[in-house]
């Protein structure tokens, strides 16, 4: 398909990014997987992509890191990459505000479904 | 008796001095008659003897002063001594030996005085060992508590401090006595001084009550104590007491209570990561096996309303935890809670359908839109809604009923189901209380009301419930209103955000079309 998509998993839990994956169509999205903050960075600079799917508690580098590194200091940083936060660190209203500058969207993984994700994934790169 | 012995003296002397003037005379006499004829008279030549005479009339005299003196001096002598006695504080009748009238008298009075001060001193004496005794009795039951009291005068000043008191805050008596309240005992809630306050407010009017619960105080080490107080306010007390404390120390309690939650939010979150898991694969089999016999389709439901339910628990779990560090930040925004209940009730209705209960939703046309916090307000729909499908046997119903009403919108959640006994609900809303009658029969933490009220609270609106055992539960709760209009509220803003109960999207990253 002509308008496939490119998407990068930043996230250091190998099952829970595998489980995502799995519910992702294979011929709609092409699939990345950094298992840690410093590796997506990298990984993140050496290609496009459409969305970046990140976790936030990492070792090496944590998601806040990585978001601020992408987005720079203006927020205006990948402006065609689309960042999407999954973690499950309940934000409190500063981050929240903080984030809102620089993310695309927030959610808290035990509280949604696969499905769900990939609903979400659908409409942010529909 | 110096005195007295003056007194014996002196009237010695005068009573000389008059005996001796007929003495005196007498010798005067002879000397005259001797003189003036003595030839005439007599031959005998008795000028020689006037010495003789005047000293032979002089010894009686000296012999009736001193028995005159002695008379006189006696009594006056005893009564010295009985008065002196008195002085002394030794109140016994005096026994003057006279027979004269007088000092009869004086006699008599000074022993009715005598006898009244016996009387006097024996009643006050004993009231003073009465107090005393009171007093000792009041001293020991005040330091065998366990609990610290205080006093305070009318310029809010420690007049009294009990042992345990010391024992709590590390402070002697001596330190404190007349030292300000404020200073010396700040109890704070929030860092705020709450006592001074309440002293102020309530100045002037007696016998008013003031309770605190866990207020945070300062032990002289710096350590942090936790404590309920009591205070009452006197009028008039003859001690000049204006307000009496008392403070039971919590800080224990707070310690476990704190280590609970904690250890709860550490359990809770290490656990969350596999329940995703759980949840997820179970949700890509529902997905993914579309050819599953019945009876294993069936299983598969059940694990996935079991993980969910799961889920549930331990969210309250976190959140409780969030609560009590005050973590938990509600950020209200304006909902249309008519649109709102819409998209939810396709998931309430599901799980109630899945216990066997009919759920109905009345939700006014026209609601008012209201500002409170999304996952706030999902919380305690999904905990009120959790309550009644879990005691509301099969076969029941559950109405979620709204209505707008002043400056509120009133959710209220009402079941057919058990019912709470009377004595349980006054509890029903406090942390990790769960009804005894239901411990067999239902499973939960009995943190999900806690969470309720704590949100409501928060949101300034409030929380109750009407129950009748065997009858059914209603559970109420207000949440403000927005002061918005509801025109206003669509494509103001430039960055809008679709926020869910699990997170936020921001709307103009969805592509349309």
């Amino acid at each position: 398909m002509a308008g496939s998509k490119n998407i990068l998993f930043i996230e250091d839990d190998r099952p829970i990014s595998e489980m995502y994956a799995r519910v992702l169509p294979k011929d709609m999205y092409k699939m990345d997987f950094a298992y840690d903050g410093a590796e997506g960075l990298q990984k993140s600079r050496s290609k496009h992509y459409d969305l970046i799917i990140l976790d936030i508690m990492m070792p090496e580098m944590s998601g806040i890191q990585v978001l601020h590194e992408l987005r720079g200091e203006d927020g205006q940083g990948s402006p065609d990459t689309k960042i999407l936060i999954l973690t499950n660190l309940a934000q409190d209203k500063t981050s929240r505000e903080a984030l809102k500058a620089q993310a695309d969207g927030y959610i808290i993984k035990a509280d949604i479904v696969p499905s769900q994700l990939a609903q979400i994934i659908d409409s942010l790169l529909k | 008796m110096q005195s007295s012995s003056r007194f014996k003296r002196q009237t010695l002397a005068l009573f000389f001095i008059v005996s001796m003037v007929p003495a005196l005379l007498v010798a005067a006499i002879w000397y005259w008659l001797t003189q003036v004829s003595p030839s005439a008279m007599l031959e005998v030549d008795f000028s020689h003897l006037v010495l003789p005479v005047f000293l032979l009339g002089l010894l009686p005299a000296i012999v009736l002063s001193f028995i005159f003196a002695e008379l006189l001096a006696r009594p006056v002598r005893d009564i010295h001594k009985a008065v002196s006695q008195l002085a002394a504080g030794n109140f016994v009748p005096p026994s003057v030996n006279t027979s004269r009238g007088e000092f009869k008298e004086i006699n008599a009075a000074l022993t009715e005085v005598a006898l009244h001060l016996q009387d006097v001193i024996s009643a006050a004496s004993s009231e003073t060992a009465l107090i005393e005794a009171e007093r000792n009795k009041l001293r020991i039951v005040l330091n065998s508590m366990s609990d610290g009291v205080f006093a305070l005068d009318r310029d809010g000043r420690i007049i009294l401090f009990n042992k345990a008191a010391t024992q709590l805050t590390g402070r002697a008596i001596t330190e404190v006595a007349g030292q300000l309240a404020e200073k010396v005992m700040p109890f704070r809630q929030n860092g705020e001084l709450v006592m001074t306050r309440w002293l102020a407010t309530h100045s002037g009017t007696p016998d008013k009550l003031g309770q605190w619960r866990n207020l945070e105080l300062y032990h002289s080490d710096g350590s942090s104590l936790f404590v309920n107080v009591d205070a009452i306010k006197l009028d008039g007390d003859p001690n000049g007491i204006s307000a009496l404390v008392t403070f039971h120390d919590l800080t224990r309690d707070h310690q476990l209570e704190e280590m609970k939650v904690d250890f709860v939010a550490l359990a809770a979150h290490e656990l969350r990561t596999p329940l995703t898991e759980i949840k997820g694969y179970l949700d890509i089999m529902q997905h993914e096996s579309k050819s599953l016999r019945k009876s294993d389709r069936d299983l598969l439901d059940r694990s996935v309303a079991s993980a969910a339910e799961l889920s549930g628990l331990m969210n309250n779990l976190l959140n409780v935890a969030r609560i009590e560090h005050g973590e938990l930040n509600y950020s209200p925004e304006v909902i249309d809670y008519n649109e709102y209940l819409k998209n939810l009730a396709p998931t309430f209705k599901a799980q109630l359908a899945s216990k066997g209960l009919a759920f109905t939703i009345n939700v006014p046309a026209h609601l008012p839109l209201m500002m409170a916090d999304v996952v706030g307000v999902h919380e305690v729909l999904r905990n009120l809604l959790s309550n009644a499908a879990n005691h509301t046997p099969s076969g029941g119903s559950v109405i979620l009923n709204v209505r707008a009403d002043r400056g509120f919108i009133e959710t209220t959640v009402t079941d057919d189901g058990c019912g709470i006994p009377a004595n349980a609900v006054g509890r029903l809303f406090t942390k990790f209380y769960r009804v005894s009658e239901f411990k067999s029969t239902t499973r939960g933490t009995g943190l999900g009301l806690f969470i309720c009220r704590s949100i409501v609270d928060a949101h300034g609106g409030h929380i109750w419930v009407e129950s009748t055992e065997g009858k059914g539960s209603t559970f109420g709760f207000t949440l403000p209103l927005s002061n918005i209009a509801p025109t206003a509220t669509k494509g103001d803003n430039s960055i809008s955000i679709t926020r869910g109960t699990h997170g936020w999207i921001k709307e103009h990253s969805i592509h349309r079309g």
